[in-house]
């Protein structure tokens, strides 16, 4: 069953252009929604079953041979992220409705979007690392896809650009990772690896491994310093950033942190990579909220800084803090979801994203402005009983206090972490109330070019449904505690917890940190217009932004730079590199493999007129290269091969003298012809380095050769096959004249095909010279 | 007597290769020639020289020369023939086209 | 049944010998061609299925036994190859009709085409190997005749070049064979394995692997070897360029991966390791070159070096899996190389330029043809479900387990690079403002049919994989193991 949840919306994905070409009074939307909705309600009724501790199993086969299959595993933690995708995915489908016109290009986006949704669940139900590699390449695609929606805009280009690029990364880094894992356990199953953990943290392999998964689970997650993809994908349209860029495909990393942290959780450098980065995040996507303008990056940055939040709580490694994060998984899906309706609304009544530019929306917009309320205060967990956010965040905070300090590292880091948890919790909460009562309180601050009012009430009903999540998560935790939170934190941690979470614990120290948080947050909220010349100078000097285009344009430089240098188009050049390469590798081979043998035991003896000859050719050969006279070349070269076939004739091979006889007399008059069109010979000196350049190399090629021959000469040790040959030529062959035998009848083929290649040439010399191309001389 | 022959291959390597680096391409094309040579000289002489009688049975003779390296020479030949042939046409008609047969003012660029 | 495997070489040559005289009569020779492509691709496909299934099969030419005649020897690598060389054709013959200029058309452009595509199946099949320099001077003669075709200034000038660089590496083809005669007096492949192994591949025999090593890696395009390649493959028309591109360095390849299996096998420490490393670097300067230009054809052709990297990769690392992965990368990229290049050819035809600055904003016009190069894209990065990722999981895997880590990451971030090079193509030349297209240019309708049935063909390679992998990984079996291939040669019946 479960890969039919997978399948149905890539099969949706096929049907919806023609959908959109046929069925034109229907906003398409409308007619695909039902299915993930239908999911939804699929997995919705499988609460019990996996509450109870049961999972499911099921799937098909791909690639046996490697191990590659879709099978597809349900428990708690995949059917958490299951009905989120298939949930808010409904919402968004529904709010898209609204959102884009009839007229856009809707086929596009809800093929990219479906893609989106089947990819999306097939990575959090994927039990085998290949499909769920797959599947998480296939959202990097179709969110590549849907930030460049509006190709037009150079800005949409760049964004999904950058976020392929940077999450594209991080899917080889985890495929390696993969790879490597499942060498180590022999197994390309999830579950099967886990049990077989052991193995896995004895191997040598295991911080490597570790490195490799993290990047892709960093980079997807949107951590620093890889976070800077998330904002530039705001270009996509605001559906598609409630629900790829905040809800779904950004927890994907998260995902697969929490669904391996029982093979790399509690472990020293986990806890120093994934706490130490989260922090990281935490702390830098809040503060850098604060100063953005468009209300999408606020929100972008918010996620930063809550998905660095979770990251954190994952590695703490405690059970509490596996709860808590999945707990805020949840909450931040909500809340979130519902703030980017809400900006989106904004933009749709308004025309603009630009914070500077809005204000007092209240009264015109009460609904949106109520939601944007239920939504920013929980975000920054005012310590209501009516926000959800509150409740994690202050998990979040208790947890920080409770780390188990096994280690002297953890037992050394531990004292700062409740700290930076509070200070990047206090930015949080600074731009969520700028978040809010900038858009919607106070006066207008800009003209807009529209009158804004409320929006239409089906634009509307995604954000409520979210916001309602929010208030009766926040009164009622307990409701999704069993069905949802205990199974999804029991499948990270491999033990049921069991924890009923109350509003109201006491006066306890993460009360106060709450406390701290408020306060100060409020204070830096209301006294913000005086500290924030601090953005002048602290993101300049820490910018990844710049490091990442600085590097994508290097790339490109250094590439051009380093062709060009080699690609030169000079066939000289080439030439040369070739000759080096040759006289290296073969050098080095014959000197390494003491390849060098000389026997002279068994040579021909040495014969004066065969000497004579040669040393004409030899001295013709130089003379060639020092000729002025084209002719003169021309005849010297004739000399070295008439000389050629006069060695034939020594050496007793009549027909080859005679064949080479007649093809250097063609190809000298062949040559006459030819050069008698072309220019005198160049009588320019060569510059000396070059010249001695080529002395050196062509010395060096003709020595090796004599090397490697007289070496070959000297190794023989198998008779060759010629005395079959002898033997068999009369009487099998019918010919006295062996080698005439061997041309026409053992190697006929060799025959059959020099002729093809006699034809060919010719062929391409008469096209040559009939089928010229315009405009040049006669 | 294979060691001079070897020795001479490798003079007739040296030179087509040093005209191979030529910037002239009348020049390029001799170095061809003169490499064909020497390779086809290496071929007979990876056999063995002067072993017996040309390899045209006969009765009496008891000792031929290897008759397969003739056999792939004269393959060889006729295959550098066509190529040479073809070789020097295009020549010809690089020149007549680009005007100038000077190999290092045909290095071209990517956007021709 | 062993008389078939001729066929696949003999099918093109009686049909491009019969095109030279009908030179004028084009509607004619086009049809013939389309025709006589299919019958080559179903009799092929019926011969591989049938050596899959059955084993090899061996013919002895002219009736002379292994190893004094030629042989022809129709193993599983050799008939995958030439079935995938075969789809390939059978998609040239149809895009170029409608690309090429009456001019090449009627100058032989078929004749050379079918002769190449029988040079390139001869090279597959023999099993000796002065016969494969003689189809290799086959197919290199029908590229010369194709490069040239047209006869333009800067086809010229590259073709010289080419022509140059590929007769020097010929020469030396033909030396080393020489070399290699002396020392074990046969030329037959099979007994080449049995007499190189016979004396544990002496020093001079590895010295003279290494040479054959070279003169296939500059036919192959391998670095430090490829530089005559990238011009060359691009100034001639589109289907001429796909056509190089996808089979006249794989034959390097083969033979590469035929030779060191086969033959020199005895010094894996030294050669192979070797091969690692150029690999290495192939892929890095390879993905280097594709990053480094805006010319469309030549970021394509750019991209033919760093599959070389792959691929020699596989043969460096020397295990069942990563030989598996070689030439499943190897088909792979053969169909993708072929259809990138028919696709670049259509925008060029579209845009009038190749030149990726003066294009935008293709796919309003063509949103066919854009989505079709993104796919292409897609798998030519080697991202699942396509055919790269099957052939490039088993490269990695084969990597990884041996020990070769460095190499691995190498080919992990080239294949992103590998993906930033082609993308660029896309959010450039199809997203975008939008261009001024030029007027009264052909109509690129036709010119789909070829290029869908390609990457159809790349995309059931990748998701359909297993319906191919167990054979290919059977012939990385069998490479492994040399004794396969003598017992088929030599044994008698």
């Amino acid at each position: 069953m479960l890969q039919y949840a997978v399948l149905a919306p890539f099969l949706t994905a096929l049907i919806v252009p023609f959908l959109f070409r046929y069925i034109r009074a229907i906003h398409t939307g409308w007619l695909i929604l039902p299915i993930p909705f239908g999911i939804f309600a699929y997995f919705l009724s499988q609460l019990t079953n996996i509450s109870e501790g049961h999972t499911q199993l099921s799937g098909i086969e791909w690639v046996p041979s490697l191990g590659m299959n879709f099978s597809f595993y349900l428990d708690g933690l995949s059917l958490l992220f299951s009905l989120l995708i298939s949930g808010i995915g409904t919402l968004v489908v529904l709010y898209s409705i609204f959102y884009l016109d009839k007229n856009e290009k809707l086929n596009n986006f809800y093929v990219f979007l479906y893609i989106f949704m089947g990819a999306m669940l097939g990575v959090v139900l994927s039990d085998n690392i290949y499909a769920l590699y797959l599947f998480w390449e296939l959202t990097s695609i179709s969110s590549f896809l849907l930030i460049g929606y509006w190709y037009e805009r150079q800005a949409s280009r760049y964004g999904a650009l950058k976020s392929m690029i940077i999450t594209v990364l991080g899917g080889l880094s985890m495929l390696g990772g993969l790879i490597l894992l499942s060498i180590i356990t022999g197994t390309t199953s999830i579950r099967e690896m886990i049990a077989a953990s052991d193995t896995v943290l004895e191997s040598p392999y295991f911080t490597g491994i570790l490195v490799l998964i993290l990047l892709g689970a960093f980079t997807k997650s949107a951590q620093f310093p890889f976070h800077i993809w998330l904002p530039d994908a705001m270009e996509a349209p605001t559906p598609v950033s409630a629900f790829l860029h905040s809800a779904t495909m950004v927890k994907a990393g998260i995902y697969l942190t929490a669904r391996l942290f029982l093979l790399f959780g509690g472990t020293d450098i986990f806890f120093v990579l994934v706490t130490g980065f989260g922090l990281l995040t935490l702390c830098w996507g809040s503060y850098m909220a604060v100063r953005q303008t468009d209300l999408k990056a606020i929100l972008a940055f918010s996620t930063i800084s809550q998905l660095g939040m979770i990251m954190t709580m994952l590695g703490f490694g405690t059970k509490e803090a596996a709860f808590a994060a999945v707990f805020h998984i949840f909450n931040h899906a909500t809340f979130k979801g519902s703030l980017f309706m809400v900006a989106g609304i904004v933009d749709h009544e308004t025309g603009t994203r630009d914070i500077r530019r809005l204000g007092g929306l209240m009264t015109l917009m009460p609904i949106s402005a109520t939601l944007a309320f239920f939504g920013a205060f929980s975000m920054a967990g005012v310590p209501l009983p009516i926000f959800n956010g509150f409740l994690s965040k202050e998990m979040f905070f208790q947890t920080s206090l409770d780390l188990e300090t096994t280690s002297t590292l953890v037992a050394s880091i531990a004292p700062f972490v409740p700290a930076l948890a509070v200070f990047g919790s206090i930015f949080t909460f600074v731009y969520s109330m700028y978040f809010f009562f900038h858009t919607f309180t106070g006066e207008t601050r800009g003209q807009l070019k529209v009158k804004p009012h409320e929006a239409p009430i089906g634009m509307l009903i995604s954000p409520i449904v979210l916001v309602l999540f929010v208030v009766i998560v926040g009164l009622l935790p307990n409701m999704i505690n069993e069905p949802i939170l205990t199974p999804a934190t029991a499948a990270i941690y491999g033990e049921l917890p069991n924890k009923h979470i109350v509003f109201w614990h006491g006066f306890e120290p993460a009360l106060y940190m709450s406390m701290i948080v408020v306060a100060l947050g409020v204070i830096l909220f209301l006294t913000r217009t005086k500290w924030q010349s601090v953005y002048n100078w602290i993101p300049g000097v820490l910018s990844a932004n710049k490091t990442y285009d600085y590097l994508y344009n290097m790339q490109f430089r250094v590439s051009e730079r380093t062709t060009r240098t080699y690609m030169t188009g000079s066939i000289r050049h080439y030439m040369l590199y070739i000759l080096i390469f040759i006289i290296g590798a073969t050098g080095v081979t014959l000197f390494v493999t003491d390849g060098f043998v000389i026997d002279t035991s068994d040579l021909a003896p040495i014969s004066w007129p065969e000497v004579v000859v040669g040393l004409v050719m030899a001295i013709a050969a130089i003379a060639t290269i020092l000729m002025k006279n084209r002719i003169a070349a021309i005849l010297v070269l004739g000399i070295v091969g008439y000389g050629l076939s006069l060695l034939f004739v020594f050496f007793r091979a009549p027909d080859l003298a005679l064949t080479q006889l007649i093809v250097e007399t063609v190809t000298v008059a062949l040559f006459l012809l030819c050069f008698y069109h072309l220019p005198k010979l160049d009588t320019k000196k060569q510059p000396v380095g070059a010249k001695t350049l080529n002395i050196i190399v062509s010395v060096s090629v003709g020595v090796l050769v004599t090397l490697v021959a007289i070496a070959s000469h000297s190794s023989k040790k198998f008779e060759t096959i010629a005395h079959y040959f002898i033997k068999e030529s009369h009487h099998l062959g019918g010919g006295n004249n062996v080698v005439n035998v061997i041309l026409v009848d053992m190697r006929g083929l060799d025959t059959l095909f020099e002729i093809t290649v006699l034809g060919l040439a010719a062929l391409g010399i008469y096209a040559m010279i009939r089928l010229r191309d315009k405009g040049e001389m006669d | 007597m294979e060691i001079i022959m070897s020795i001479l291959a490798g003079i007739l390597f040296s030179a087509g290769v040093y005209l191979l680096l030529q910037r002239q391409l009348l020049k390029i094309v001799f170095g061809t020639a003169l490499l064909s040579h020497g390779a086809h000289l290496l071929i007979l002489t990876m056999g063995k020289l002067n072993r017996g009688d040309p390899p045209i049975l006969e009765e009496g003779i008891k000792a031929y020369t290897d008759p397969l390296p003739q056999a792939l020479i004269l393959t060889s030949i006729v295959i550098s023939f066509g190529v040479t042939s073809f070789l020097l046409v295009l020549a010809y008609r690089a020149y007549r086209t680009n005007k100038t047969d000077n190999m290092e003012q045909l290095r071209g660029s990517d956007h021709d | 049944m062993t008389n078939l495997i001729f066929l696949p070489i003999l099918i093109p040559l009686i049909a491009g010998t019969m095109f030279v005289f009908f030179r004028k009569r084009l509607p004619l020779v086009r049809a013939g061609t389309q025709i006589v492509t299919i019958l080559n691709l179903a009799v092929t496909a019926f011969v591989t299925y049938y050596v899959l299934e059955n084993g090899t099969l061996v013919l002895q030419t002219g009736g002379w036994d292994a190893p004094y005649g030629i042989i022809l020897v129709g193993d599983g690598l050799a008939m995958s190859l030439i079935l995938t060389t075969n789809i390939i054709a059978v998609a040239a013959a149809f895009y170029a009709p409608y690309s090429l200029d009456k001019g090449r058309e009627e100058f032989y452009f078929y004749t050379f085409f079918l002769i190449l595509i029988g040079g390139v199946s001869g090279a597959f099949l023999t099993g000796d190997i002065f016969n494969l320099f003689v189809f290799f001077e086959v197919l290199l003669m029908a590229s010369y005749g194709l490069i040239t075709l047209g006869g333009t200034r800067q086809q010229l000038r590259e073709s010289i070049k080419y022509v140059l660089l590929n007769l020097f590496s010929s020469i030396l083809f033909v030396t080393t064979v020489a070399f290699l005669y002396s020392v074990t007096g046969t030329v037959n492949m099979a007994q080449l394995s049995v007499r190189v192994g016979y004396v544990n591949q002496t020093g001079i025999l590895t010295t003279i692997g290494i040479l054959f090593f070279i003169v296939f890696a500059t036919k192959g395009a391998l670095f430090p070897l490829y530089f005559w390649m990238p011009n060359a493959y691009t100034k001639p028309p589109a289907v001429i360029s796909a056509l190089f591109g996808a089979l006249l360095t794989k034959v390097g390849i083969y033979s590469i991966i035929r030779i060191f299996t086969l033959i020199f096998n005895g010094n894996i420490d030294y050669t192979h390791t070797f091969f690692i490393v150029l690999a290495g670097f192939t892929l890095i300067f390879g993905v280097a070159g594709a990053l480094s230009t805006n010319n469309i054809k030549l970021i394509i052709a750019y991209n033919i070096i760093p599959a070389i990297g792959f691929m020699i990769m596989g043969v460096g690392v020397f295990s069942e899996l990563s030989l598996s992965g070689s030439i499943y990368y190897l088909i792979h990229d053969m169909v993708i190389k072929a259809a990138l290049f028919l696709l670049v050819g259509a925008v060029a035809i579209v845009a009038g330029t190749t030149d990726l600055r003066k294009i935008s904003g293709l796919i309003k016009e063509f949103p066919f043809l854009g989505w079709m190069f993104f796919i292409a894209s897609l798998v030519l990065a080697g991202l699942p479900p396509f055919s790269g990722f099957i052939g490039k999981l088993q490269l990695l895997q084969g990597a990884f387990e041996n020990g070769h880590y460095v190499v691995a990451i190498v080919a992990l971030i080239t294949s992103l690079l590998i993906l930033i090079s082609v993308m660029r193509i896309f959010i450039l030349g199809f997203w975008g403002e939008g261009m001024d297209l030029p007027q009264n240019t052909r109509s690129i309708r036709p010119l789909y049919f070829p290029i869908s049935f390609l990457l159809i063909f790349s995309i059931v390679l990748g998701v359909g994989a297993e319906w191919f992998l167990p054979y290919i990984q059977q012939i990385g079996v069998d490479l492994t193991d040399p004794s396969v291939y003598i017992d088929a040669v030599l044994k008698k019946e």
